[in-house]
């Protein structure tokens, strides 16, 4: 059941695992993989403040701590839908807090998420569309003016679209289908000319916001928690520039829509790698921008121990994604912060901290 | 904003009190705006008696006011400036009172050339630059001290200070107390940034270090003065009872010989402060005497009770040392008032507040409406209830806790399973299917809370069977 504690120096994101949003504190943000012979593994980090990970079969979960009605109901989610993968763990977290299982705040943030989601999706549709009709030269200012959830813009919309296809010679279903492909792909990061960030791109952001204030903080409040708060600022940075480089990669080629289709085999295989690179940079920080977010009403104390508990998820760069070895130098940062640590007792006395659990719910109700 | 109706000024009567109220549920930013508009025409007495109104939003908001020469005049002694509602009081306060008297006395005992200079600079100087402030203040404050001393203490205006005063000697003592405040004006205010951010959660060396430092420049102005400066530390913290516990190992320098007096002093105000805070709890319609008044939140009223609990167990751990038998007696019925605040607020409203939330199944066989906020104000008595079981053993409730957390859970089960035999009537909608899901989801977390996760989850096996979700296939 419990393979004991490892070193934790994973190569890829696949070995890191997908962050889960459970809300028992011992469990926040703990990371699911596929491990031997395609199980569903979950790596704990330092139960009792101590180093390296704990390997523990996905099933054996709830025997090993006691776990929130949320986060079981999560949990048989995960394993009846298989899910692996960040996009994957996202879907089944909305889905759990949807029920109502981690409060009503955070349902409806949920609900709210799903939303964005579908909208965000037909926006990426249509800037598609049109973006297809520049390139052949088919801007119709009397498609744009009757809207295309008229009827009489779809029916422009399929005229041109039509003629496109013929352009790209191409048949007109391919067409359409191929961009629905290019939708689904790239709804969750957005289009560089969206009116509404993507929702990594967005993360992206938040991301850079985080930086900048845990830089600030570490600078103004000293303690034992500063150096802390800059190691995190550290590994956001180094998150954000690569995070930057594959977003213009991204929607260069998202951009060049024309050859996106030519050559369709080889591009929507880069693109997809792109967009699930992206996914794959920022799963698990929506959480920590959010918690830091949530700490920035409390005092310096409370925002010391929240930094310390960020520290302890932070989602430091797999070996193959970064020429600096971030899990080595968090074992130095390690060493200076266990003096000013929340200590996470649930797991030993199997009692709900209800205050943890509280402050994991407002996360969750604020960055679903 | 105000509109006279006929010049009479009939009109204004019942314009601004609309305007208080609405003042409440407008947006924070309209707010502000609404405030620094109503700031320019301040003197108008419906505007004061619309600030007196908003005080509450006014504190919770804190937008910059602009500021004024009686706000830099209070400055030193805003601390122990009595707060506008609930049950925190700080240690040896000033009323609010006292305010209007102490600017009168030192406008027209003062030195009104300095005093027009200074509102000169006050008028130029932007809100929150509290630097510019703090410089004005380092001329007005020994002025005013002086001025107020020589008022008070002269036998040629006695008679003045009598009639604004209104013969009250109480006002009298609390207008002496501000000229002390207003003496050591420039070391509370470097305290204050020591011991920021307010409430402070815990002392630490740096803020105890800080403490002695001001004490003991206090100690050199006059030994009397620590006591005051002391005060101002107090109210800063969030446990005023913890000084006590340091108050000793901090060397008080040219004071030093006071220190068994100023310690005593400091104890026994801490004792009437944990008093008058219990009574207040009587106030609120909780304590013996309670009527109809405003009910505190679950939550807050268990806030409160930590809060309370906490000075009171640090406060008797100090007076142990001191060996003073009617302070524990004194003690005792102040934990005895939290008791019955704690039993009112959160054990006996616990069906009310946490059962009624499970709604029960309408006759028509549609599952009834989510409603959010009753499931938010529920989870927070939940998990009041949950909280007071830190407090149980401090408060004897031992017994009442657990019979009102085993009735919850009765209560809770026996309503989800009549939201579950409910069900099947709704599966087949799938809207109604939802809403009785989260319905039910809604019942179960709140046994959660209540019983724990163990208890809870034959519930949770019981939902999942019934809607099938995670069923074979």
């Amino acid at each position: 059941m419990l393979k004991g504690a490892i070193e934790y120096a994973p190569s890829t994101f696949e070995e890191r695992g997908a962050a889960v949003a459970f809300t028992t504190p011992l469990l926040s943000q703990t990371r699911v993989r596929r491990g031997e012979r395609s199980k569903l593994e979950v790596l704990i980090p330092s139960l009792s403040q101590g180093m390296g990970i704990y390997v523990v079969a996905w099933k054996s979960v709830p025997d090993m701590v006691s776990m929130t009605m949320h986060d079981r109901y999560l949990h048989d989610l995960i394993v009846k839908e298989d899910a692996c993968s960040p996009h994957e763990i996202r879907r089944a977290t909305l889905k759990a807090a949807r029920r109502g299982l981690a409060g009503p705040k955070a349902a409806q943030a949920a609900r709210r998420a799903l939303e964005d989601d579908e909208e965000q999706s037909t926006l990426t549709h249509y800037l598609l569309i049109l973006s297809i009709l520049k390139a052949v030269g088919l801007e119709s200012p009397d498609m744009l003016k009757a809207g295309i959830d008229t009827d009489e813009g779809q029916r422009l919309t399929r005229q041109l679209m039509t003629r496109a296809a013929e352009s790209l010679r191409m048949d007109a279903t391919l067409l359409y289908s191929r961009l629905a492909d290019v939708a689904a792909v790239a709804a969750p990061v957005g289009l560089a000319r969206s009116p509404k960030p993507g929702r990594l791109t967005r993360g992206l952001m938040d991301l850079k916001g985080f930086r900048d204030s845990l830089t600030d903080w570490a600078r103004e409040v000293p303690g034992d928690a500063a150096p802390v708060a800059a190691f995190c600022a550290e590994v956001a940075q180094h998150t954000i520039a690569i995070g930057d480089k594959v977003l213009g990669d991204f929607h260069r080629r998202i951009e060049a829509i024309g050859p996106l289709m030519r050559d369709w085999d080889s591009e929507i295989v880069r693109v997809r790698a792109q967009a699930a690179r992206m996914a794959w940079l920022l799963d698990g920080w929506s959480h920590i921008t959010g918690a830091w977010e949530v700490a920035q009403t409390e005092d310096h104390h409370q925002q010391a121990a929240t930094v310390n508990d960020l520290f302890r998820i932070l989602p430091l760069l797999p070996r193959k994604e970064s020429s600096r070895d971030f899990v080595e130098d968090s074992k130095q940062v390690r060493l200076a912060q266990r003096r000013s640590v929340r200590m996470l007792e649930d797991w030993r006395t199997g009692q709900m901290d209800m205050d943890a659990i509280r402050r994991i719910e407002a996360v969750k109700a604020r960055s679903p | 904003m105000t509109e006279p109706a006929d010049g009479s000024g009939q009109g204004k009567v019942d314009r601004l009190p609309g305007l208080e109220s609405r003042l409440f549920d407008i947006p924070e930013d309209k707010f502000i705006e609404v405030v620094r508009l109503l700031e320019r025409v301040r003197d108008h007495p419906d505007v004061r008696q619309t600030f007196a109104a908003i005080r509450p939003r006014l504190v919770q908001v804190r937008p910059g006011r602009r500021p004024t020469m009686k706000r830099v005049l209070c400055m030193p002694f805003e601390d122990v400036l009595e707060s506008f509602s609930g049950v925190d009081v700080p240690l040896g306060r000033i009323e609010r009172r006292v305010i209007e008297p102490v600017w009168r006395l030192v406008t027209e005992c003062g030195d009104t050339a300095l005093i027009d200079q200074l509102d000169r600079q006050v008028q130029e100087t932007a809100p929150g630059n509290i630097n510019a402030l703090r410089n004005i203040g380092r001329r007005l404050w020994p002025m005013a001290a002086l001025a107020i001393r020589s008022a008070v203490e002269q036998d040629g205006s006695r008679q003045m200070v009598w009639r604004l005063l209104h013969g009250d000697e109480e006002l009298r003592r609390q207008v002496l107390d501000v000229a002390a405040f207003l003496d050591i004006g420039l070391t509370v205010e470097a305290l204050k940034d020591a011991l920021a951010p307010k409430p402070l959660p815990k002392l630490d060396d740096r803020h105890v270090e800080a403490i002695e430092q001001a004490a003991q420049a206090a100690a050199r102005q006059s030994p009397t003065l620590v006591y005051y400066l002391l005060l101002v530390a107090a109210s800063r913290m969030a446990n005023p009872a913890d000084l006590l516990t340091v108050l000793n190992d901090i060397d008080l320098g040219k004071a030093r010989r006071e220190q068994p007096v100023i310690f005593a002093q400091l104890s026994g105000l801490v004792v009437t402060n944990l008093e008058e805070r219990s009574a207040r709890l009587d106030g609120n319609g909780f304590g013996n005497g309670g009527g109809a008044a405003v009910a505190i939140a679950p939550e807050e009223a268990i806030a409160i009770a930590e809060r309370l609990v906490a000075s009171v167990n640090t406060t008797s751990a100090v007076m142990d040392f001191l060996a003073e038998p009617v302070y524990r007696e004194r003690l005792d019925a102040v934990k005895a008032a939290v008791r019955t605040m704690v039993t009112g607020s959160v054990l006996d409203t616990a069906p009310q507040g946490i059962l009624t939330a499970v709604a029960a199944p309408a006759a028509n066989g549609r599952p009834v409406a989510v409603d959010d906020d009753a499931q938010s104000a529920a989870e927070d008595h939940a998990r009041a209830l949950r909280r007071c079981e830190g407090l149980a053993d401090a408060l004897g409730l031992h017994q009442p806790l657990k019979d009102a957390m085993a009735s919850m859970e009765k209560g809770l089960l026996e309503r989800a399973q009549a939201l579950l035999a409910q069900y099947p009537r709704a599966a087949g909608d799938p809207d109604d299917a939802e809403t009785a899901e989260i319905n039910l989801f809604y019942a179960l977390r709140l046994l959660e809370m209540v019983a724990g996760p163990a208890r809870a989850d034959r519930l949770r096996t019981a939902i999942m069977a019934a809607t099938g979700e995670f069923g074979e296939g």
